[in-house]
């Protein structure tokens, strides 16, 4: 009697999990996928279908989950992973192709000079030092001095801060600067092993902690969407840790649907506001 | 006997090496390509791997998962640098990614080549035999579609690059720079007036082409005013065809190729040259 499915992987010292199979349609994907620092999940979807429509016309389209972690299990020998994350401050979900080995050939790395990696790293440090997540513009500032490589002037170095902003490593809010998800998602492993006494860890997923809510009578920590999906529904919201009253306003659940439906509803919009013209 | 090569009080490369994830490219990857004793040593020792194992106890036996780390630097560095659409050069992967393992460079380039084959569709060419340099072609066509789905710019397959490549094959292969602003100026395309879409236009065409090797930009001697004239480089053959190009042609002018009889005839002929087997692959002349 013969099986369909292919043989179970081999047990040899520990020997590699079977990897998936790569087409054109992951390839396509890959290619793309890369393109983007980070993308939320619904554009990854979009992605994801026009890539069978190219190769793949009459298959149908596998579920997201099993497709990333098809090829994943490919990635696995490269030391590279399509991971998931969240926004820290609504919860959409977001994917990013992060190196799982850090090593000195990094993306970041080859985008920007000596000066500006070691002004970026002393952003990173405000934030996570700092109660809120945020990193003042004047406090980042006033370290230029001390930056390695090439003197950097305090206006040159509002430019940088910006560039961050615009490739998805920094988000600013009112003159404030925090870990954009894509830096969190590609660094999380590196911020831990090197500020192993700062980092802050969330609660509840146990992943890095940015911004977040924290019990007042405890310190423990949540992130917002964790806070969200914990206390949903729940009249009487009380720490897990200590079980002291949560203090916080209770965030909603990120939706997908409500989501879509307002873009569209903004879209729609605006399309008949330039028709008037 | 040779003698145990001092070490320069580096630990674990590796280790160091995952501190050094801010260090910019331009700087030489830390302890593996450092060390001119061990380098020394592995040259002195003979080709046989454990005769150098012996010899040289720095660069030793390396364990299946260093080796697959390695091809995995390698890979990553070559997606990298290839974003940019700049030849990525032997010396740069030696001196970055390499390093202690410069012995087995052939093999390590072979696999990366393989993998980027099977896992991104890339294909590993040297941009001109015995270039030492390297380019990653696309094994998947581009589709209009992609700019939709698409974070960045992409390669120009169509747009002002496309023209530019379309002006020089239809002119014979080679055309004058004058003659290119002549045409272009009719789409109001200026070398020296901003455009929206393409920016410096000037600047695109006589530097940012050139140095992606799409196009070769060469002085005409004694013309003066000093001229240039413009050809397809390296890149373009590589990426594109004559065909495909004089396809472009024909759909802008909503004709068809053989409309173009001698260019035509080229273009065929072209494609009976690349449809021959390759004798070049993607492995590093030595």
């Amino acid at each position: 009697m013969t099986s369909n499915h292919t043989p179970a992987p081999s047990h040899t010292q520990g020997g590699p999990r079977r990897a998936g199979v790569m087409t054109d349609v992951h390839r396509r994907f890959l290619q793309l996928l890369m393109t983007h620092g980070v993308l939320e999940e619904w554009d990854v979807r979009r992605l994801q279908k026009h890539c069978y429509r190219v190769h793949d016309r009459t298959a149908a389209v596998e579920e997201l989950e099993d497709f990333i972690n098809n090829i994943n299990s490919v990635l696995e020998s490269l030391y590279i992973e399509i991971k998931k994350g969240a926004t820290e401050d609504d919860g959409r979900p977001v994917y990013a192709l992060v190196n799982l080995a850090t090593t000195s050939v990094s993306k970041m790395a080859s985008d920007f000079a000596e000066n500006e990696l070691d002004l970026f790293r002393k952003a990173l440090e405000l934030i996570i030092d700092s109660e809120t997540g945020f990193a003042s513009s004047t406090n980042i500032l006033n370290l230029v001095d001390q930056l390695k490589g090439k003197k950097m002037r305090k206006k040159e170095a509002e430019q940088v801060l910006q560039k961050f902003v615009q490739n998805k490593w920094l988000i600013e809010k009112e003159g404030e600067f925090t870990l954009h998800s894509r830096a969190i998602l590609e660094m999380e492993q590196y911020i831990r092993e090197t500020y192993p006494d700062a980092v802050k860890i969330c609660n509840i997923c146990h992943s890095l902690l940015i911004q977040g809510q924290s019990c007042e009578t405890c310190g423990i920590r949540m992130h917002l969407p964790c806070v969200a999906k914990y206390f949903q529904s729940n009249s009487e919201p009380r720490c897990p840790h200590c079980n002291d009253y949560w203090p916080h306003e209770i965030p909603e659940v990120f939706d997908p649907e409500k989501e879509r439906e307002a873009a569209t509803s903004r879209a729609t919009k605006r399309s008949l506001r330039s028709r008037q013209h | 006997m040779l003698q145990k090569p001092r070490s320069r009080g580096r630990p674990n490369s590796q280790a160091e090496r995952e501190r050094d994830w801010g260090r910019g490219a331009a700087e030489e990857a830390p302890s593996t390509s450092r060390g001119a004793g061990s380098s020394q040593e592995a040259r002195s020792a003979s080709s046989q791997g454990s005769r150098r194992a012996e010899a040289s106890p720095e660069v030793g036996p390396r364990s299946q998962q260093q080796l697959e780390l390695k091809v995995a630097e390698l890979v990553q560095f070559l997606l990298i640098k290839d974003q940019k659409k700049i030849p990525i050069k032997r010396t740069d992967i030696l001196k970055h990614v390499i390093g202690d393992y410069k012995d087995i460079f052939p093999d390590l380039l072979k696999l990366a080549a393989e993998r980027l084959e099977y896992v991104f569709g890339y294909k590993l060419v040297e941009l001109e035999p015995k270039s030492n340099t390297y380019i990653l072609i696309n094994t998947l066509e581009p589709v209009e579609e992609d700019a939709e789905v698409r974070g960045d710019q992409g390669t120009p397959t169509t747009g002002l690059l496309m023209i530019v490549l379309g002006l020089i094959f239809m002119k014979g292969n080679t055309i004058k720079e004058t003659e290119v602003w002549d045409f272009l100026r009719r789409l109001g395309v200026y070398p020296t007036k901003k455009h929206l879409v393409f920016g410096d236009p000037k600047k695109l065409i006589t530097e940012e082409f050139v140095r992606q090797r799409y196009l070769e930009y060469r002085r005409i001697p004694h013309t003066d005013p000093v001229d240039y004239e413009l050809q397809w480089g390296p890149r373009t053959n590589l990426e594109t065809s004559k065909m495909k190009v004089l396809k472009f042609v024909a759909k802008v002018h909503n004709q068809d190729p053989k409309d173009w009889p001698a260019q035509y005839c080229e273009a065929l002929a072209d494609e009976e040259a690349r449809a021959r087997p390759e004798t070049s692959g993607p492995a590093p002349s030595s």
